[in-house]
């Protein structure tokens, strides 16, 4: 007979240990793409192909990625494609920002018939494949001079990222309690300055969340750039895979290299932004 | 002159009616206050006149100007809100002179402003927080600092929507009586929300008991006790709640639990043979065992105790009569053990007579026992 438990007592270990195991496993697998592009990355021209973990591991990839060799394989400049992908998508959220963070306060305060119909449209250019939309803005941003240019580009994520953040943000401020901005409004302060007084500090978490998703959302958007740029407004994510050869010698070495340093900047800006992210919500202002 | 005046006042939310067509006179320096219980419609009613919520219907008028479309810090009102809505990134300090500088004002700076705020804070007691953060102060030095905010700025009206309710019994005894004495001393029209029947009648020069969004009775404290116009605001003026008994009328007496109770259908009514009323029995205002009673004074009735809960200084007696269960309220150095036979008895003009109803349902006071002698406050009713 099994041994009674008291209460509160853990079970047996086995059914955790099975657990853990699979957790383990599952973490493995999920992280195996990762860890053979890091292998990858480290690897020579003559080792690229290989299946072995065995081999003579350099960082040439890396400076070759970012040297003029790397330039003159791809006619792509990849620290340029970075610089130009940071302002791309930079610009995106904060224009999404300026616009959506209003948007959202004013979807979470107020109510009127067809508010809930509106959001839902908001999002619902999320649903629509970009490829569907593409053909169309091809030939308009043609006609319009935007063709591979970086205003063009940071418009055309702004469609990608603004419903992000304002779907993020209106949970945020729907969350808020009204009673304080009702307090600065009996306080005297206009609903503008109580907004920007009471109801901006407090969603500071949410606007960081928002905004760091929205870049990486910008940052790895693939189809726009590609299609809507050439050489002017090209982000990391075409550069990267310029090194794939077209047809012509493919680089997966260098590629993997360029994919690696192409994920830096979002993981920078996630770090850098980490303390907002974790931080509370209302401060022990009200009582809940 | 902070007079308020509240005409046909309505505001729904979706399909649900929050106020519905309140008419309400409050005169300058009275401190009015409104119970009810959750959902009752008490905060919308309070926001409608600081102007926080836009009304549907009706007027409102402050210090004789209607200002129905007037935004809410130029109905110069003062409001206390039940969740403090302490700005989180501003020291207490901040907090308090913010009504007076809010750039609207101007009429308090410099040194006037620190000067009320010492005021202020010095009476509340909490000048030696003025450096601190919300989050770093307990839930009684939020309640003060968001009093304080109120207290701070010269307004016509101070709205409190419930201060005191998140405060532990002992604080909240000691905020109630510290309320009283700064309404007393300010005399500015005050109009506070709360729950707790203790503290409307404690607190207010008059009482207004709210329900479904409508004022179910408006009056002094003491006229809402003895004379509560139904049952509802009986059982809401009282803590354990009124005890109402099923009764019927045989033969010129109320008659109640199973022929053990008897009383005579008081002159003033008319109530037909066979008609059913429901009595209303204080716990407070009964007593077990405390000697011989005139008999056409008061209602005396056998028992026998099932449970005695002692709750400090006073023991809450569940009794038996008949086929009826009471609850008592009795001091605990009076109280008989469990299964004790006892007389439970009630001067017959605390005995209140209503219609009779379906359980559940709130029916009207048709009157109340006959004796020589008015019906003395208790205690805890009396201001």
């Amino acid at each position: 007979m099994a041994k009674e438990l008291m209460p509160g007592q853990r079970r047996l270990a086995t059914g955790s240990i099975l657990a853990d195991v699979g957790l383990v496993a599952w973490f493995a697998f999920a992280l195996f793409p990762i860890l053979w592009m890091v292998l990858l990355s480290l690897k020579s021209d003559a080792e690229q192909t290989s299946t072995y973990f065995r081999f003579t591991p350099t960082l040439g990839n890396f400076s070759t990625v970012l040297s003029q060799r790397g330039t003159d394989l791809t006619s792509v400049d990849f620290k340029t494609a970075i610089v130009t992908s940071v302002i791309n998508c930079g610009g995106a959220v904060l224009v999404s920002l300026l616009i959506g963070i209003p948007a959202a306060y004013a979807a979470g305060r107020w109510k009127f018939k067809g508010s809930d119909d509106l959001m839902f449209n908001m999002l619902s250019f999320r649903f629509a494949p970009e490829l569907m939309v593409i053909i169309p803005l091809f030939v308009i941003y043609n006609q319009i001079g935007l063709f591979d240019t970086k205003v063009g580009m940071v418009w055309v994520l702004q469609l990608v990222t603004l419903p992000l953040v304002v779907w993020i943000l209106r949970s945020y401020f729907q969350d808020m309690p009204e009673d304080l901005e009702q307090a600065a409004l009996l306080d005297g302060y206009t609903r503008r300055r109580a907004f920007a007084m009471v109801a901006l500090p407090l969603v500071r978490p949410g606007i960081a969340a928002a905004a760091l998703l929205a870049f990486i959302f910008a940052w790895n958007n693939y189809v726009f750039p590609l299609i809507l740029t050439d050489t002017n407004a090209s982000t990391v994510t075409v550069a990267i895979t310029k090194y794939l050869g077209g047809g012509g010698q493919a680089y997966y070495n260098l590629t993997a290299a360029a994919a690696l340093i192409g994920a830096l900047p979002p993981l920078i800006l996630a770090l850098s932004i980490q303390r907002y992210l974790v931080q509370g919500l209302s401060f022990g202002a009200v009582k809940s | 002159m902070g007079t308020l005046e509240l005409r046909g006042v309505r505001k729904t939310f979706g399909a649900v009616t929050a106020v519905d067509g309140i008419d309400l006179s409050v005169a300058d320096g009275e401190f009015f206050v409104i119970l009810g219980p959750s959902g009752a419609g008490k905060t919308t009613t309070l926001k409608s006149i600081a102007g926080l919520v836009d009304i549907d219907e009706g007027t409102v008028e402050i210090a004789g100007t209607e200002v129905t479309q007037v935004e809410p810090y130029h109905r110069n009102v003062a409001m206390a809100f039940e969740s403090y809505a302490l700005y989180p990134q501003k020291t207490v300090q901040e907090n308090l002179s913010s009504p007076l500088r809010s750039g609207r004002t101007g009429a308090y700076e410099g040194k006037d402003q620190q000067a009320r705020i010492d005021q202020v804070t010095t009476t509340l007691g909490i000048n030696h927080l003025l450096g601190r953060l919300p989050r770093e102060l307990s839930n009684g030095q939020r309640q003060r600092t968001a009093l304080g905010r109120v207290l701070v700025r010269p307004a016509d009206i101070y709205l409190l929507d419930e201060p005191l309710s998140h405060l532990d019994a002992k604080l909240r005894a000691a905020m109630r009586a510290e309320l009283k004495q700064i309404a007393q001393t300010s005399s500015t029209t005050t109009v506070y929300v709360t729950h707790d029947y203790q503290e409307a009648l404690a607190l207010g020069d008059r009482v207004a008991v709210l329900r479904k969004g409508r004022f179910v009775q408006v009056g002094p404290p003491d006229e809402m006790w003895r004379r509560p116009v139904d049952t509802f605001v009986a059982k809401s003026l009282g803590q354990p709640e009124i005890n109402l008994v099923p009764a019927r009328v045989q033969r010129g007496e109320v008659v109640f639990a199973g022929g053990a109770g008897r009383l005579p259908v008081p002159p003033d009514l008319t109530l037909p043979d066979g008609e059913p009323v429901r009595l209303g029995l204080r716990p407070s205002e009964m007593e077990v065992d405390r000697g011989h009673r005139d008999e056409g004074e008061w209602l005396q009735l056998p028992g026998r105790v099932v449970l005695a809960e002692r709750l400090g200084r006073q023991v809450e007696l569940d009794v038996a009569v008949g086929d009826e269960r009471l609850i008592v309220v009795e001091d605990s150095d009076h109280s008989p053990p469990e299964g004790t036979e006892v007389t439970v008895q009630i001067h017959l003009p605390n005995v209140h007579i209503f219609a009779g109803g379906e359980d559940g349902a709130d029916t009207p006071r048709l009157g109340s026992g006959t004796g020589r002698h008015p019906a003395v406050l208790p205690e805890e009713a009396r201001p």
